[in-house]
């Protein structure tokens, strides 16, 4: 009853994508999760009147039927494709830096974009262009290092790409120079930066810049039903394949009998067993709290202690009680920075503070909430340990109340428009409240930090030299392909991947 | 395409990141995983999943009423109480016989007291053939050991939605979250003031008079106006909480905060809408919309939880969670309102009535219910979600 071919823990978006790949191949799976609902963070809840996404802004390389991006495909390989109803996000950004009064709105479509962009920087475009040629050059070749992990072929990848070769160990900023985009395009190409936690300085530019061709070239889409609706999907469908999802069944430890994975050990002291585990969590947990400490090597534990915790997230969603033209909001994400200098800016979000990036959901789906009403989020990030420094058990309500006073007010001042007096709803969540529903350490929200060599690249090159604990395959937004939804889906493709080759070596 | 300043060199440098990262890897000296991070350990101070406490004292309000103080049960390894908002409530478990009961309770101190005492204190109402509430009165006593849910509930003061002049309306033992949030305005924790219209029946129904007094007497921040339907006593107001009482209280702009018996919120929704109030400025505690049930007609309710199947009786005018609770089948809950969503279920089949407002919309397209509001108007299947 209780002994099955792979045990997934937590029902992330990497856990619950893995279960389903496994489930589909006839694989006996079993999801446990130490909530009452799926997804991690890809949930909705709800506050009087309103459904709030819990974390979704816009998804990413999904594209649509005729313009279909990684995430697409995946999902058509899951046959969830057509379960889940998509909306297509109208704009790409309105971004503001409040230091410079500056502000710019970007469009989807690499056109259009570019264009946009000369109107803005005038004699920007032929760098431009040029800038989305070698992002067409990245993505292939980043198609093709994933499609041959396992057998590289250096000078397949020298004559077929050799632009990608040379700017891959580079940063953001390193190429954008190298490219001599004026310095304005640059700073408005880098908008997006914040998504992923660091500053273009550090930030690796075949990362950064193969999620800003995605949203350029496939534009952004949000869930109808929220991401709660994907999360949902997942779930039917593997229970649909005969996959056991378990709730309120937080794991406590990983059985190891004879140095091999045994199976699990709930909080409330039930056991299951199986020989390969999935664990869509953080390695500081699997390596610090459910392995036994005698079979972690020391290069887990290096690896793990050398990593520097990424961004942690403090959101505050919104129910309005007037529609989003009454209010004035036109856009559906604005931007908003001190300064678009992402190095300014990195160093200016390591303090409480008030940039943001805020979200009209009616922008996208004018049927999010009733007629008449409205619903915003922002998201504000802190880097490094200042909110956990400035937080007492005492001074906690009053902490997250100040800082979201103080971030909805820039919003007002930054844009003109005044949101105070029509919040009907509130609720903030902070690194606390991530916390508390992640378990990831100190709450972030973006895994690790990226940066250097804890670079999207050199993650996917040592992967799997650093699977420590063979049949134990880690996905989700600590993983190989770092945080973000479509991310953590595709970490979840390929711990599942990894789990199926090696199960079929065992019969082999 | 010109890429200035890099050239083929940097395709080494490429093919090296891996051995680079694995040197960087090497040079790292911590083998030790240290997995105390103080965001978490907040997040489990304020939100444990269950606190063990033990009745430090009982006191007798009236004939009707006790207040319960809670300290925590360091025997069963609790030592500090969570922290809370003035209004939420913690979830309080019973077994009673073999059924297995939660029922949530507003806390009545303010946040202050419990972190100053390391306590809480609920105030129980004996309700007419209430199986908890009559346990509670009959049957606990000091010493004895309790299990509560970590605070819970929306029903608290937020500065950036609501007015700073509280007209707080209670009905009866609707009076344990206001007195919260009245103390807490009193302690300072909350930047408020507060017009409580407190209607009771008769004058020895009223519970926490003196502390209100007391509190009235020392702020200018909290009034109180007792309002007794069947008392002629000239000290206070006569008959039911009415628009014009209400007219005599009101500012500029205000937040109305309402907690008291079904019958209540319904009277008083009439008379706020009289004045037009943005939705905003009206909060309720957890109440329950009224559903029309089908009678108490006796159907079949198959529990799937645990691996196992269960098969027990459930009627028209009760939750299916309330049979499950009698059964004894320890299914999880918190509001009984069906705002948490703590007891999310799926229902595999059958036909049932909800008044649930909070299902989330892909919650509904798969046919979860909450089963703390729904009740059964045919043999029905669930899935409860362990």
């Amino acid at each position: 009853m209780n002994k099955y071919d792979v045990i997934v823990i937590g029902a992330g978006n990497g856990g619950l994508v893995a279960a389903l790949e496994l489930a589909k191949s006839n694989k006996k799976v079993l999801v446990l999760e130490s909530h009452g609902v799926p997804g991690g963070m890809a949930t909705s809840f709800i506050r009087g009147r309103f459904e709030f996404e819990a974390s979704l802004h816009e998804l990413c390389e999904y594209g649509s039927k005729d313009n279909q991006g990684k995430i697409y495909e995946l999902f058509t390989d899951l046959g969830i494709v057509d379960k889940i109803e998509f909306v297509t996000v109208p704009d790409a950004y309105h971004v503001y830096a409040t230091s410079t009064h500056e502000e710019y709105k970007m469009p989807f479509g690499i056109d259009n974009y570019i264009e946009k962009l000369e109107s803005y920087v005038p004699g920007s475009k032929p760098k431009v262009s040029q800038l989305f040629e070698l992002l067409a050059e990245v993505d292939e070749a980043l198609k093709y290092l994933e499609s041959n992990k396992d057998n590289i072929d250096a000078n397949y990848l020298l004559e077929h790409y050799a632009n990608f070769m040379k700017v891959a160990p580079y940063s953001v900023e390193r190429v954008f120079e190298a490219l001599s985009i004026p310095k304005k395009a640059q700073e408005i190409l880098a908008t997006y930066w914040v998504y992923l936690g660091s500053q273009t300085s550090k930030l690796s530019f075949v990362h950064y810049g193969s999620m800003l061709y995605s949203y350029i070239k496939y534009g952004a889409q949000i869930p109808k039903k929220r991401s709660h609706d994907i999360s949902l999907v997942l779930t039917n469908e593997i229970e649909k394949c005969g996959g056991v999802i378990k709730y309120f069944s937080p794991v406590k430890q990983i059985i190891i009998e004879n140095d091999k994975i045994r199976g699990v050990r709930t909080q409330d002291d039930k056991e299951y067993y199986a020989p390969r585990i999935i664990g869509d969590i953080s390695p500081n947990v699997v390596y610090g709290k459910l392995l036994p400490k005698e079979i972690v090597p020391k290069q887990a534990l290096k690896l793990t202690n050398s990593r520097v915790l990424g961004a942690r997230g403090f959101s505050i969603y919104l129910g309005l009680n007037q529609d989003a033209d009454s209010i004035g909001l036109k856009d559906y994400s604005y931007f908003i920075y001190n300064s678009l200098n992402s190095d300014k800016e990195y160093e200016y979000m390591s303090s409480i503070n008030d940039s943001t990036v805020a979200v009209v959901l009616n922008r996208a789906f004018p049927a999010a909430s009733l007629a008449g009403t409205c619903i915003m989020h922002f998201t504000t990030l802190f880097m490094g340990d200042v909110f956990d420094r400035a937080l007492t058990l005492e001074n906690y309500f009053d902490l997250k109340n100040q800082i979201a006073k103080k971030i909805i007010a820039n919003f007002e001042k930054t844009t003109g428009i005044d949101i105070t007096p029509y919040i009907e709803e509130i609720e903030i969540a902070s690194p606390v409240t991530y916390a508390r529903y992640t378990k990831h350490p100190d709450g972030v929200i973006y895994g690790y930090k990226g940066t250097g060599l804890d670079n999207l690249l050199p993650r996917i090159m040592n992967m799997e030299n650093e699977n420590f604990i063979p049949n134990l395959y880690l996905c989700g937004g600590f993983g190989v392909r770092l945080s973000g939804y479509s991310s953590t889906y595709m970490s979840g493709k390929i711990a599942a991947s990894l789990a199926l080759r090696d199960m079929k070596g065992d019969e082999d | 395409m010109e890429l200035k300043g890099l050239s083929k060199k940097d395709m080494l440098r490429f093919k090296n990141l891996a051995n680079e990262r694995e040197k960087v890897i090497k040079t790292e000296k911590n083998l030790k995983l240290d997995l105390s991070y103080k965001t978490n350990e907040v997040a489990k101070s304020l939100h444990p999943t269950v606190q063990y406490v033990k009745v430090d004292n009982i006191i007798k309000e009236n004939e009707n009423v006790k207040t319960f103080v809670l300290a925590p049960d360091e025997s069963l390894g609790t030592t500090k109480l969570a922290y809370f908002q003035a209004g939420q409530y913690v979830s309080l478990k019973v077994k009673i016989g073999t059924g297995i009961y939660r029922r949530p309770y507003s806390i009545s101190c303010s946040p202050k007291y419990t972190l100053k005492e390391n306590k809480y204190t609920i105030t129980v109402k004996r309700v007419k053939d209430g199986i908890v509430s009559n346990y509670l009165f009959d049957k606990v006593e000091i010493g004895d050991q309790l299990e509560i849910s970590g605070p819970a509930g929306n029903f608290y003061y937020q500065p950036l939605r609501d007015s700073q002049n509280i007209i707080a309306i209670a009905g009866g033992s609707g009076i344990t979250p206001i007195f919260s949030i009245a103390r807490a305005i009193f302690d300072g924790v909350i930047d408020a003031n507060m017009v409580i219209l407190y209607g009771n029946k008769t004058k020895n129904d009223i519970i926490f008079s003196e502390q209100l007094d007391d509190m009235v007497c020392k702020t200018n921040k909290i009034k109180v106006v007792n309002v007794l339907s069947e008392d002629e006593d000239t000290e206070f107001e006569k008959g039911f909480i009415t628009k014009d009482l209400i007219d005599k209280y009101l500012s500029e702009e205000n937040s109305f905060f309402v907690c008291g018996p079904k019958e209540m919120y319904q009277y008083i929704n009439e008379i706020l809408k009289e004045y037009a109030i943005p939705k905003k400025f009206v909060r309720h505690d957890l109440f329950m919309s009224d559903i029309e049930t089908k009678g108490d007609e006796e159907y079949n309710l198959l529990v799937m939880y645990n691996d196992m199947e269960v098969n027990i009786k459930c009627y028209g005018d009760k939750t299916l969670l309330a049979a499950m609770e009698e059964a004894g089948i320890p299914a999880l809950s918190r509001c009984h309102v069906g705002e948490c969503g703590f007891c999310r279920s799926k229902l595999i089949s059958g036909k049932v009535k909800t008044f649930d407002t909070h299902l989330r919309s892909a919650d509904r397209r798969f046919s979860y219910i909450h089963p703390c509001s729904t009740y059964p108007e045919s043999d029905v299947v669930i899935k409860l979600p362990f």
